[in-house]
């Protein structure tokens, strides 16, 4: 199946996750499905229930990604509920069920029939929406179920630009924790789902181009035998599955092999309380301790990146790199803020506009109220004492709206602003501001280069043919590559 | 993936002092860094990157003058340090203030850290071994200093005068020239303004939250819904760093991508016979009209496939493409190899808004009898066909272009963005994300408050009150609507601006810390929302509001304003007021 985080197609289908879209920074990931598999017992079938309102998955599949959907009324009491099917004993996952169901709907369909009655049609409620959107790594990020800390977009973005990590890449993790980086490590990678060989035909195989393209991987390690079940799940509901591997391992002792095999890893990501533990099996030749065979790519330079809260553990990291012969070691930390922009009313014609500030925007409103007020004072006088320029107008609205009755100019800016037009457009930083996250440990393991490797390369390059020490001469693509053609035949003449 | 360096692609070099320079190994030359020397480009081509490399004065038996310098070598103070009293801290002055002045201070208190790993003797036997030339002397000096224990404030002293002469070292390291490398440089050692001050943290954050990526490979007829994917658009004003940083994310950068996926089938311009046209227009500088001959194969044609594709949007008649050459792609005379040849496609704002007034959109050559054709001198016949080909190409990829259904928009242009949004956002699928780099932050905040809360209701009440009125009217009240909302605010949620700056440290035994100084200038800013399908019937905002609606009003009469929102509570309150 293909993932609707890569190739979502239109439209939003049964058995995928996609994101309920509430506003900003409130989206919620469901699995879309007719029926309800948890038997929460709504006569709608799976619903998906919001601050905004209901939403049968009904009216949420077969439409177009993006789509505006509207609440249905449904009776989220008692009494709207059918009582939980007797057959049911446990309260399973969603994934389990949904697997078991699919079991069962291919061999006997009939059972399925039985065992879930059509849904009742969803009714559209008077109010509320949302917007049904597909997933994508920073969605999912944003509204996974944490079981640990996660790498974020300001960081993994960097992070995984910095790794050169692309389509068709190896890339290595560890842990695997919340799969938050997965995710995005998986999206850097991808550049095709790997065919399952059954489903592939005579005819289909041989349209396969002949020249095996190497398709992009996740190697993903986690000891945390719980957390690496949550993955694994994950990664089918998501239909990743052929392009991240989760393996549950400890990464310090028993290293990056897959049965026993290299990965051919071209970069990687230690996400560890103690990276420099890791770091003995990611050489390419085996140390001791090590992995026996090195699970890096021997055809292209490594990346590595490591993720430590804490300076103690960025610079043990370090020295070990250090230690191993990696170069271009660099530490950095992400510093990223979100604004909040939005728009400061202020002005004697913001009245009644909601957030804004009823206070003379300048000198010369400010002029025209006090000739206003003055008009007015004696009898306000009258009427309270208690009113008079030390009370701050802005804290206390019923007093201006009380003056403002007699100011006629005021009124008739309101009405000719619009209230999207009011004030002025503002930015700060958002409240929650996250100070630290990491340290960004990057380092480059080279190739490896032998003498042999050298002296091969001598040969096919001699240092003698320098026709010219100045800079070379303008020379086009063509003329070079037939040159470098003729070289090579004058090579194999002189060799045979 | 970059596995060594090959003869006549552009190469990027770093130096002792930090610097980078782009270099071009063409066999059989010499390639000089200035003042760092020169060497034969033989002497690199076909090496690994990564490999730092001595420049040495005598050349060896092969006439190599070029010595490879160890990891070990490049870290053999560290190294050294790492475990000694050093790594407590001490020396760190030297750097901080005493740059010129001797070292004036004594370390009564040496402490050995015995958790960090000290070299052993043989170790640093090897080490002195294996290095040469300037690398030789520093690690003697090191050693010399290092193995009279009591005297650490000598060793530091020496390490310190050493450190000041690595600078000056004839080394330097070859390092593949990527987008990563490339924007490091524009910034360092170029005009920085060119890519409107790029940097690596603001190209990781567009393409991620751009959800850029390879389109994979399903066949067409196999993809849920039918679709190509991984189809984008691109406003480019950074001389092609956008446009080179979404094709690495989408494996279409560099000529070893060139990968062999489905490709739509594009008409056969050449099939149509020609006509005789002496209009001898410069068409050689057109994307691939040079090698273009009438007989070639659909997949071989310029601007083909179908998936996995950027489709730049440019402003003057020509796009700024120039970057483009380090990566082996010339936009006025591209190789047919290279994955950009098929899967970038360039449409002028023009031809994009109003393409019945472009010149080359609009001006079908006219096909000639078969007679004239055959008649025609060969030179004349492929002008011809050329003129067609090119006519041809123009009108499929401005048509696929304004038929839309694009999965994303990405822009770095200094063009006000609400005239780009105008135009582009209705051309993105549902769930399409928008991203928009600005150095400053105004453009952008100025962008998100026009979709703001306020302007959705507004433009949503007032266009559900035109459709109520009769025909006539709603022509001219959805004119007016269009002057006053330069954008349809109801085709975008979640509009964001953020911001993202990386801090260097130095990470050295014993004086880690962040870096001094590093480059000012703007911030660079991204603006982020999503495409949306507002449904036809108007759809009031609802939530349970109680709890919230309390919150809220305590909130309004400490701060002076709302922050715009997309559903929910918000609207509610002004829909009713409405
Ligand atoms: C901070 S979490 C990683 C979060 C992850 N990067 C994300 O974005 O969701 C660290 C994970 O490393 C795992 N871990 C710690 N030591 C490990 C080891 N030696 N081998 C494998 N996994 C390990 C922990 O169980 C934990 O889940």
């Amino acid at each position: 199946m293909p993932s609707p985080f890569f190739t979502p197609g239109t439209r939003s289908q049964a058995d995928q996750v996609a994101l309920l879209h509430l506003r900003r920074d409130q989206t919620i990931p469901t699995v879309l499905q007719i029926h309800d598999d948890k038997n929460l017992g709504y006569d709608e079938g799976k619903v998906t229930n919001t601050r905004f309102g209901s939403f049968p998955h009904s009216t949420l599949l077969g439409q177009p990604w993006g789509s505006q959907i509207a609440a249905s009324k449904v009776d989220t009491g008692s009494r709207g509920r059918r009582p939980p099917t007797q057959t049911q004993t446990s309260t399973p996952t969603e994934t389990q069920t949904q697997t078991q169901l699919k079991r069962k709907a291919e061999d006997s369909p009939t059972v399925t029939d039985d065992a879930r009655p059509t849904p009742k049609a969803a009714v559209a409620a008077a109010s509320g929406y949302l917007h049904l959107l597909y997933p994508t790594p920073e969605s999912w990020t944003a509204s996974l179920p944490h079981r640990t800390q996660v790498v974020y977009t300001p960081d993994y973005s960097y992070i995984l630009h910095r790794l050169r990590a692309r389509p068709g890449c190896t890339i290595l993790e560890a842990g695997a924790g919340s799969g938050s980086f997965t995710h995005a490590a998986a999206r850097a990678v991808f550049n095709g789902y790997p065919s399952s060989e059954e489903s592939l035909d005579e005819d289909q195989q041989q349209q396969q181009p002949s020249k095996k393209r190497r398709l992009g991987k996740v190697c993903s390690f986690e000891f945390h035998a719980q957390r690496v079940e949550r993955v694994r799940d994950e990664l089918v509901q998501h239909g990743l599955q052929g392009v991240v591997h989760a393996t549950h391992r400890d990464v310090y002792g028993d290293g990056f092999l897959l049965d026993g095999a290299s990965p051919h890893a071209n970069a990687i990501f230690l996400d560890l309380p103690a990276p420099w533990l890791a770091l003995k099996h990611l050489t390419r030749r085996p140390v001791e301790g090590g992995n026996p065979v090195s699970p890096l790519d021997p055809s292209t330079p490594v990346y590595i990146c490591t993720f430590s809260p804490c300076l103690e553990q960025a610079q043990k990291t370090i020295s070990t790199l250090r230690q191993l012969g990696w170069v271009a070691i660099e530490m950095v930390e992400v510093q990223h803020r979100r604004l909040e922009i939005r728009r400061e009313r202020y002005g004697l014609d913001a009245r009644g506009v909601r957030g804004a500030v009823v206070f003379p925007k300048s000198v010369d409103e400010a002029i025209g109220k006090l000739r206003a007020s003055d008009r007015g004072g004696r009898f306000r006088n009258h009427k309270d004492d208690s009113i008079d320029t030390e009370t701050p107008p802005a804290v206390n609205t019923t007093t201006i709206t009380a003056n403002t009755t007699t100011t006629t100019t005021t009124t008739i800016t309101t009405q000719n602003t619009p209230v999207y037009n009011l004030g002025r457009v503002v930015h700060r930083t958002e409240a929650d501001l996250k100070t630290h996250t990491s340290y960004l440990v990057f380092a480059v393991l080279p190739r490896e280069w032998s003498e042999a490797d050298e002296a091969k390369c001598r040969a096919k390059w001699p240092s003698s043919c320098v026709v010219d020490s100045k800079p070379f001469p303008a020379k086009s693509k063509k003329q070079l590559k037939r040159e470098e053609k003729a070289k090579r035949d004058e090579e194999r003449r002189k060799n045979e | 993936m970059h596995s060594y360096i090959r003869p006549n692609d552009y190469v990027g070099v770093r130096l002792p002092s930090e610097g980078t320079r782009i270099i071009r190994p063409v066999p059989n030359t010499t390639v000089s860094l200035g003042k760092y020397g020169s060497f034969p480009a033989n002497q690199i081509i076909g090496r690994p990157y990564h490999l730092t490399f001595e420049i040495t004065e005598t050349p060896d038996e092969d006439g190599n003058i070029l010595r490879v310098v160890s990891a070990a070598e490049l870290h053999a103070e560290s190294l050294i340090s790492d475990g000694s009293g050093e790594a407590d801290g001490e020396g760190e002055e030297l750097e901080m203030y005493g740059d010129g002045d001797a070292p004036m201070r004594t370390n009564r208190e040496i402490v050995d850290d015995s958790s960090t790993q000290k070299m052993t003797l043989e170790e640093i036997e090897a080490l002195k071994k294996e290095a040469g030339g300037a690398g030789r002397e520093i690690i003697a000096k090191l050693l010399e200093s290092h193995t009279a224990l009591d005297q650490k404030t000598a060793f530091s002293l020496a390490k310190y005068t050493l450190r000041k002469r690595k600078k000056y070292m004839r080394r330097f390291t070859p390092i593949p020239l990527d987008v990563g490398f490339l924007t490091n440089y524009m910034l360092g050692e170029k005009d920085a303004a060119k890519i409107m001050e790029l940097r690596d943290e603001a190209i990781g954050l567009i393409g991620c939250w751009g959800n850029v990526h390879h389109g994979g490979n399903t066949p067409i007829e196999d993809a849920m819904g039918s679709r190509p994917n991984s189809r984008y658009f691109v406003v480019d004003e950074t001389g092609g760093l956008i446009v080179a940083a979404m094709a690495e994310r989408m494996g279409i950068l560099f000529s070893e991508d060139g990968d062999d996926e489905a490709t739509s089938t594009v008409p056969e311009p050449s099939q149509h016979p020609a006509n005789e046209d002496g209009q001898t227009e410069a068409d050689q500088t057109e994307p691939g009209a040079e090698d273009s001959v009438p007989s070639r194969s659909p997949h071989q044609q310029p601007m083909s496939a179908s998936g996995n594709t950027i489709t730049l949007l440019h402003a003057h008649t020509r796009p700024n493409l120039s970057l483009l050459k380090y990566f082996g792609f010339d936009y006025d005379n591209p190789d047919e190899s290279h994955p950009l040849f098929k899967h970038l496609k360039t449409v002028s704002w023009l031809q994009l808004v109003d393409p019945s007034t472009d010149p080359i959109y609009s001006n079908e050559p006219e096909e000639p009898s078969q007679e004239t054709l055959s008649t025609m001198k060969a030179s004349k016949r492929n002008a011809f066909y050329r003129k067609r080909n090119r006519w041809a190409r123009t009108r499929n990829v401005v048509d696929e272009a304004r038929a839309g259904g694009f999965d994303g928009l990405i822009v770095a242009s200094l063009m006000e963005p609400a005239t780009i949004m105008k135009y582009a956002v209705p051309l993105l699928t549902g769930s399409a994300s928008v991203v928009a780099f600005s150095p400053t932050v105004e453009p952008l905040s100025e962008l998100v408050d026009l979709y703001s809360t306020h302007r959705k209701t507004a433009f949503i009440t007032q266009k559900r009150q035109i459709r109520e009125q009769d025909e006539e009217d709603q022509v001219q009240g959805l004119a007016e609507l269009e002057a006053e909302f330069i954008v349809d605010p109801s085709l975008l949620v979640a509009a964001s601006v953020q911001t993202s700056r990386v801090r260097s440290w130095q990470v050295l035994p014993g004086r880690t810390h962040p870096l001094m100084s590093s480059r000012g200038g703007p911030e660079g800013y991204i603006f982020h929302a999503i495409r949306v399908l507002p449904a036809q019937d108007h759809i009031q905002a609802a939530g349970n509001q109680s709890r919230k609606r309390r919150k809220v009003s305590q909130k309004e009469t400490t701060a002076p304003a709302t922050t715009a929102t997309d559903s929910g509570d918000a609207n509610t309150d002004i829909q009713m007021r409405l």
